[in-house]
């Protein structure tokens, strides 16, 4: 029971710290709705929301070493879903053609609602959706592509040239997607009749992202992780061990996929649009520069990248047009100097400043 | 509010529709196919610096297209300064991207040799950077470059009944594809029949027997790095003229670019000709019989599935592993 002792030696104080230190700060979070404004309130839950879709990223990249640059795409894939049954329970006063029918397909010459968006006015089937588009989506292209000998370069490419397909798939289908601008004025969010307040969805998505974060630490440090971690390192040997790599490869990719797409789900109501901007290579870019800053395999990094640079970026905005700038800027240096990212450079410093004062002078205490 | 506004573009919409749905017709298509040449010589252009950055040197540039860019910004710059002619911005064009490039590879590129996914990351973070700071200098704002007067007007191959043009192609396109044929070649000859090319591939071959045999390895590496940026820089100075020149106008060209060398195949830089060939052709071939987006999907699909089963591109030797 070799990989048994591994699993428990990796058990250190670490994680009960982290354990606290996430529960504090949740609950920080939970309450903030009564401390700051709604606009902050608004911002966070879209960065929550962004901070989930950047875990599930790391988990497939930080862990498994699969660089994608589409899980905009997943995370969008969910978010039309969400929004065909948010616009679907438009009230006809506030429709613009006081039909059922939506306007951008009135525009479009359609008549009729076409056979597969119908079923999506029904929240149990939209929700279904909203994961299971995007990760049954995700396990044709992880079915088709890793059971070959494309090599993680070409997969990179693979990804953003489906985001690029995609856009222009959805541009194209203006009476289906609505086009460039996408499904706009969509209605607020009610499930079963009941009105969700902005309060109440940022506790709903906090609590999602509380469950992603901690769904995928379990994951990760679970016998299951190690084998991921082993991927990455040295994917030869792992399957000379007798491990089907491909498909711990496609469970993980689905897995992720299906992560972002709620994510993208719970993004709709907040945003109250979405559009083929989402799908675009370059907000696939921004999951992995959240990623790449906030640290690799960290998990933790990515949702503090994501909500640090949201807030840093709403700031700078007032005073420069050049955000992408510094993002590019940043990620450089990342790239270049901090491999770890910010939250693994950190880590590494703690363990360094333990292990020495644990191991030969037990008498040093900062308390 | 808006509904008049879109109930217009419906319209419009329509009218386009009405005028591509006529009868299939054999002239129609081959024009579509002659005037295809036309994409095969931009994939052909922008897809030759790939295929020296990515094909010889293995790395993975997806700034690329902001050197096509710069290439761009350059005949720009050039020509509202000192009223420059197109053609003559060529040689400046590809110099100063060429330097930039080499600056590039001087302080990123050599540090990630080895390392794809951190390559690939970091011109990512580059392609960002690049935009910005054109941004700065240029603004957002469309820019328009002035092709050159010489090269204007259609090249009629086939009239109708009516004496109007059926089968015609611009100049300006069979220009393009001129250009990109000769750098092709031109590249062809520096890689194989040049000391210089010698050593090139001497250095992709086997880096440490090329450095034994008192090859200056990271000199090799700056210069061909700064081959094929100067490649793209000609490629945006020729194309300028078509569309207008902005920040983000590379990324529209990087996509294809990849799909063009990795269609290819990057043994041998007529791989890189065939690629070009294929996408180009069969994307206008498509979007005659059913649309241009249509088309811009079912080729990057194909593209994946060639991926999946050949990665290493079509037009390759195999070789023992």
């Amino acid at each position: 029971m070799a990989q048994s002792t591994i699993g428990i030696a990796t058990r250190s104080r670490t994680p009960t710290r982290l354990g606290i230190v996430t529960a504090i700060s949740f609950l920080v979070m939970v309450i903030l709705p009564f401390v700051v404004g709604e606009f902050q309130v608004s911002l966070l839950s879209k960065l929550l929301l962004f901070g989930a879709l950047a875990i599930s990223l790391d988990l497939v990249w930080g862990f498994t070493g699969i660089l994608s640059f589409a899980h905009g795409v997943f995370f969008t894939l969910g978010g039309y879903a969400m929004a065909y049954y948010l616009k679907l329970n438009l009230s006809a006063e506030n429709n613009t053609y006081g039909g059922s029918l939506p306007d951008f397909m009135v525009w479009n010459g359609l008549t009729e609602l076409p056979w597969f968006i119908a079923p999506l006015k029904y929240f149990p089937i939209a929700a279904i959706a909203m994961v299971l588009i995007p990760a049954a989506f995700a396990f044709l292209i992880g079915w088709f592509i890793f059971r070959s000998k494309v090599s993680g370069v070409y997969i990179t490419i693979i990804t953003l040239a489906i985001s690029s397909a995609l856009t222009t798939f959805f541009i194209s289908q203006q009476a289906y997607t609505g086009g460039t601008n996408g499904i706009t004025d969509v209605s607020k969010l009610s499930i079963f009749g009941i009105n969700i307040p902005p309060n109440g969805l940022y506790w709903i998505i906090l609590l999602f992202t509380t469950f992603v974060l901690v769904g995928s630490w379990w994951l990760t440090q679970s016998n299951f992780g190690l084998i991921l971690r082993s991927i990455k390192e040295n994917e030869n040997r792992i399957s000379y061990l007798g491990y089907d790599v491909a498909s711990f490869k496609i469970f993980i990719w689905t897995l992720s996929a299906g992560i972002a797409g709620i994510a993208g789900g719970l993004f709709v109501p907040l945003n109250r649009f979405i559009s083929p901007v989402y799908l675009a290579v370059a907000f696939g870019t921004q999951v992995v520069i959240w990623v790449a800053i906030g640290g690799r395999g960290t998990l933790i990094g990515p949702l503090v990248a994501a909500i640090l640079l949201g807030q840093i970026q709403n700031s700078a905005e007032r005073v420069t047009q050049d955000w992408q700038l510094v993002v590019g800027v940043l990620l450089l240096i990342v790239v270049l100097f901090i491999p770890d990212g910010l939250v693994g450079t950190v880590q590494k410093l703690f363990m360094k400043k333990q292990q020495p004062a644990s191991t030969k002078q037990p008498v040093i205490d900062h308390n | 509010m808006y509904a008049h506004l879109f109930s217009f573009f419906y319209l419009a919409q329509e009218a386009v529709a009405e005028e591509t749905t006529q009868a299939f017709s054999l002239v129609a298509l081959s024009n579509q196919l002659v005037n295809g040449i036309g994409i095969v010589g931009i994939l052909l252009l922008t897809g030759l610096g790939l295929a020296i950055t990515f094909g010889v040197m293995r790395i993975i540039n997806l700034a690329h297209g902001e050197f096509i860019m710069l290439g761009a910004y350059v005949t720009f710059w050039m020509q509202s300064t000192f009223g420059m002619d197109l053609l003559l911005t060529i040689p400046f064009s590809f110099l100063i991207t060429g330097a930039i490039g080499a600056l590039v590879e001087l302080t990123i590129i050599r540090r990630l040799y080895g390392r794809p996914l951190e390559t690939l990351l970091a011109t990512w973070g580059l392609s960002i950077v690049l935009q910005g700071v054109i941004k700065l200098i240029f603004t957002a704002q469309l820019k328009y470059v002035k092709s050159p007067p010489y090269i204007s007007g259609n090249l009629t191959l086939l009239k109708d009944a009516q004496g109007s043009p059926a089968i015609a192609i611009s100049y300006y396109r069979l220009f393009i594809i001129f250009v990109a044929i000769a750098l092709l070649v031109l590249t062809g000859y520096l890689l194989n029949k040049t000391d210089l090319g010698r050593q090139v591939r001497a250095v992709t071959q086997n880096r440490d027997m090329a450095r034994c045999l008192g090859v200056n390895t990271s000199l090799i590496d700056m210069l061909t790095f700064a081959y094929g940026c100067g490649l793209a820089g000609v490629a945006g100075t020729v194309i300028s003229s078509l569309k207008s020149v902005s920040p983000p106008m590379g990324q529209d060209y990087l996509v294809d670019a990849w799909m063009t060398v990795v269609t290819g195949g990057v043994d041998k830089l007529i791989g890189v000709l065939a690629g070009a060939f294929l996408i180009g052709e069969s994307s206008s071939g498509i979007a005659y019989l059913l649309n241009d987006p249509t088309a811009r999907v079912i080729v990057l699909a194909a593209v994946i599935i060639l991926i999946r089963y050949k990665p290493e591109g079509l037009f390759t030797i195999q070789k023992r592993g």
